[in-house]
């Protein structure tokens, strides 16, 4: 039952539907055109549940159709196939960058990107500890010369601030 | 001729020179490295730009374009992995002359034929995007409405297998660009009480995040190791009789690459493989094709470095982004405030001057850069993957951080790309997303402000001619493209039914 229309269809409802709830709230004024701020996000919300429907249809459909046609459970095994281990790994990459967003203006930008480059390289799998470090190091310099001193961007000094850095 | 002159202008200041070189450079290296499409390569650049002044900003990334397009076909001919979807085709013919010991010829005519694209594709674009200039002051509301539902229009062909996805992509972006102030009251929406919400999401953060950081998130998950390039070979333009064989099928590329260009949502990889078929069915040697012909190689890379120049003459005449990479480059306008459409060349001029000079010294440039940067390419093909995407994923944080210091913009940026993976994972297409999410506020603000001025009477959108005429244009081509997938279908069914017969 759970192919990739399926699923991609009950999501679109449910965030035209969240969508539809926020939109409805919107509030009107006096001074409003007819159409007022929250005409066309109306629209919008219930085109996108309208849509997530006919998807979901499609996913049944289908579904029924390869099942009447003999490959009962074959499809949906073959259709998710090692998803589960894409989102683990995505979900552990997107960790580091939740990570460094929570540390960059504390520990600055130098040492933030040069942690950040280290733990992305171990964590897809990167060997060489020694060839790590020497990367992660030079990279982060390489990255801080080019925003902070050739493009001036002020990037944040956190620990280093007393050094100028 | 006013044209001419105006560009000529442009080609001895610096800063277009060095934009397009260093994009050149940019976009030959991204090309080179296998997953690293010409839209993130360009999308990675984004950020940058801020700092840039906008000529240079849109030169950069329109160079980048064209420097990526000839970098995909180095690890296409090296090691059978095209660099980039338009360098599939060279794979075919580039990786046998690769096994024959002439990989050095085959980078040779693939980039003397890029370039010779590039040269043509200007020309096209030159040609084709002036015109639309002068209607341009026409330009009311009402007929500014039906533009952006003529570019919404273009959905219709970039959904892929599937329409409602394209769709549901589409309302995605529109939903997206109602955060923020309204349009036409200013009142706020959608904001939940952020003040970083108020001026709504820019679209390079979505961008940014929808392409480059999605791929990471996907590309996070696959281990071992790549294959390498052991060889070492320099690059070697054709001779004379060899260069004179190749006309026929590099005017083919270029005759390809300007219908398919120009069209929305057809793009280099379909321009590339109809001009390899061509080539071969006008070919006086089709028997080598498949086995290391030279035309091979110069039909499709003429064509995709033609669609890199004519897949801007609908972005700069209606704004209308036909691919990934021409989206990433409305990015890079809106970024410094410009709208592309009728009113850019009244209104920045200079800018697209600068941009055709940006774009013929690219096309030049593109010859030299890429013979100095074959080594290059080649220790970059060979780096591990694990070091590429660390870096690529610093390089994306600090530039979206660097726009304006802010840590939400990140925040923004990585949801975009837990979006753009799980589109990726449903296959859900990205370009109608884009198109809702630069297409939104401009849709929006003239239907209203076109009702209030008709005290809500829809009959003004018939009314105004050039609205009219747009508006027919997007009902033609929904209607073509909706005719053209059912055809499809029909035709799929009956050849079907008579393979069962013909088994029975």
């Amino acid at each position: 039952m759970l192919t990739r229309d399926f699923v991609g269809g009950v999501a679109s409802i449910a965030i035209g539907a969240v969508y539809l709830i926020f939109s409805y709230q919107l509030r009107t004024s006096a001074l409003d055109d007819s159409m007022g701020p929250g005409g066309l996000p109306r629209v919008y919300g219930w085109l996108l549940v309208g849509l997530g429907a006919i998807l979901t249809t499609q996913g049944i459909v289908s579904r029924r159709l390869a099942v009447a046609g003999g490959e009962k459970g074959t499809g949906e095994k073959g259709e998710w196939d090692g998803q589960g281990r894409k989102l683990l790994f995505a979900a552990g990459l997107l960790a580091i960058g939740v990570g460094y967003i929570f540390v960059v203006e504390t520990l600055g930008y130098l040492l933030s990107v040069a942690v950040l480059l280290l733990v992305t390289a171990l964590y897809l799998g990167a060997g060489n500890k020694a060839r790590v470090l020497a990367v992660a190091t030079l990279g982060a310099v390489f990255l801080w010369v080019m925003f902070v001193i050739v493009l001036g961007v002020r990037m944040p000094s956190g620990l280093l601030a007393s050094l100028g850095l | 001729m006013e044209t001419l002159t105006h560009t000529a202008a442009f080609l001895l200041d610096w800063h277009v020179i060095l934009a397009a070189l260093i994009g050149v450079t940019w976009g030959i290296m991204g090309g080179a490295l296998p997953g690293i499409s010409p839209s993130i390569t360009m999308a990675l650049l984004l950020p940058f730009t801020y700092t840039l002044d906008p000529t240079s900003a849109i030169v950069l990334l329109a160079s980048t374009y064209i420097g990526a397009e000839y970098g995909g076909s180095v690890p296409a001919i090296l090691i059978r992995t095209p660099g980039t979807n338009a360098a599939a085709a060279t794979v075919i013919d580039g990786y046998e002359m690769n096994r024959q010991g002439k990989a050095g010829l085959a980078l040779g005519i693939s980039l003397y034929s890029g370039v010779i694209g590039s040269l043509f594709g200007l020309a096209m674009l030159m040609t084709l995007s002036g015109p639309l200039a002068q209607v341009a002051l026409a330009f009311t509301p009402m007929a500014y409405f039906a533009l952006g539902v003529l570019g919404l229009s273009v959905i219709a062909t970039l959904s892929g297998e599937n329409l409602v996805k394209g769709l549901i992509a589409a309302i995605l972006g529109l939903i997206i660009a109602t955060i923020g102030s309204d349009p036409v009251t200013g009142g706020t929406r959608f904001t939940f009480g952020s003040p970083e919400l108020l001026g709504g999401i820019e679209p390079v953060m979505i961008m940014v995040g929808l392409f480059a950081m999605s791929e990471l998130l996907v590309q996070a998950g696959k281990r071992g190791q790549d294959e390498r390039v052991t060889s070492r070979p320099r690059i070697q333009f054709p001779d004379w009789p060899l260069a004179k064989r190749l006309i026929p099928a590099q005017l083919i590329g270029n005759g390809i690459g300007t219908v398919e260009g120009v069209m929305p949502g057809a793009g280099g990889t379909i321009a590339s493989f109809m001009s390899y078929n061509e080539a071969r069915r006008w070919s006086r040697y089709p028997e080598e094709f498949g086995k290391g012909s030279p035309e091979g190689i110069a039909a499709p890379e003429t064509a995709n470095n033609t669609v890199a120049e004519t897949a801007l003459v609908p972005l700069l005449s209606f704004g209308i982004p036909g691919s990934n990479s021409t989206a990433i480059l409305l990015g890079g306008f809106l970024i410094h405030g410009i709208v592309p459409g009728p009113m850019l060349f009244q209104k920045s001029g200079e800018v697209v001057y600068g941009l055709y000079a940006g774009l013929f010294t690219a096309a030049i440039g593109q010859l030299f850069i890429g013979m100095a940067m074959l080594p290059v390419c080649i220790w970059l093909v060979n780096r591990p993957r694990p070091y590429l995407n660390a870096f690529i994923f610093a390089l994306i944080l600090s530039g979206i951080y660097s726009i304006h210091s802010e840590a939400f913009d990140l925040g923004i940026m990585i949801a975009a790309g837990v979006l753009g993976f799980f589109m990726r994972m449903l296959r859900f297409p990205f370009l109608p997303t884009v198109l809702g999410l630069v297409l939104g506020y401009l849709v929006e603000s003239n239907l209203r402000r076109s009702l209030v001025l008709s005290g809500d009477d829809w009959m003004i959108f018939v009314d105004d001619r050039i609205s009219l005429g747009l508006l027919i244009l997007s009902f033609l081509f929904i209607g073509g493209s909706i005719a053209k997938r059912a055809y499809g279908v029909l035709r799929h069914r009956s050849s079907s039914t008579f393979a069962e017969n013909a088994e029975s």
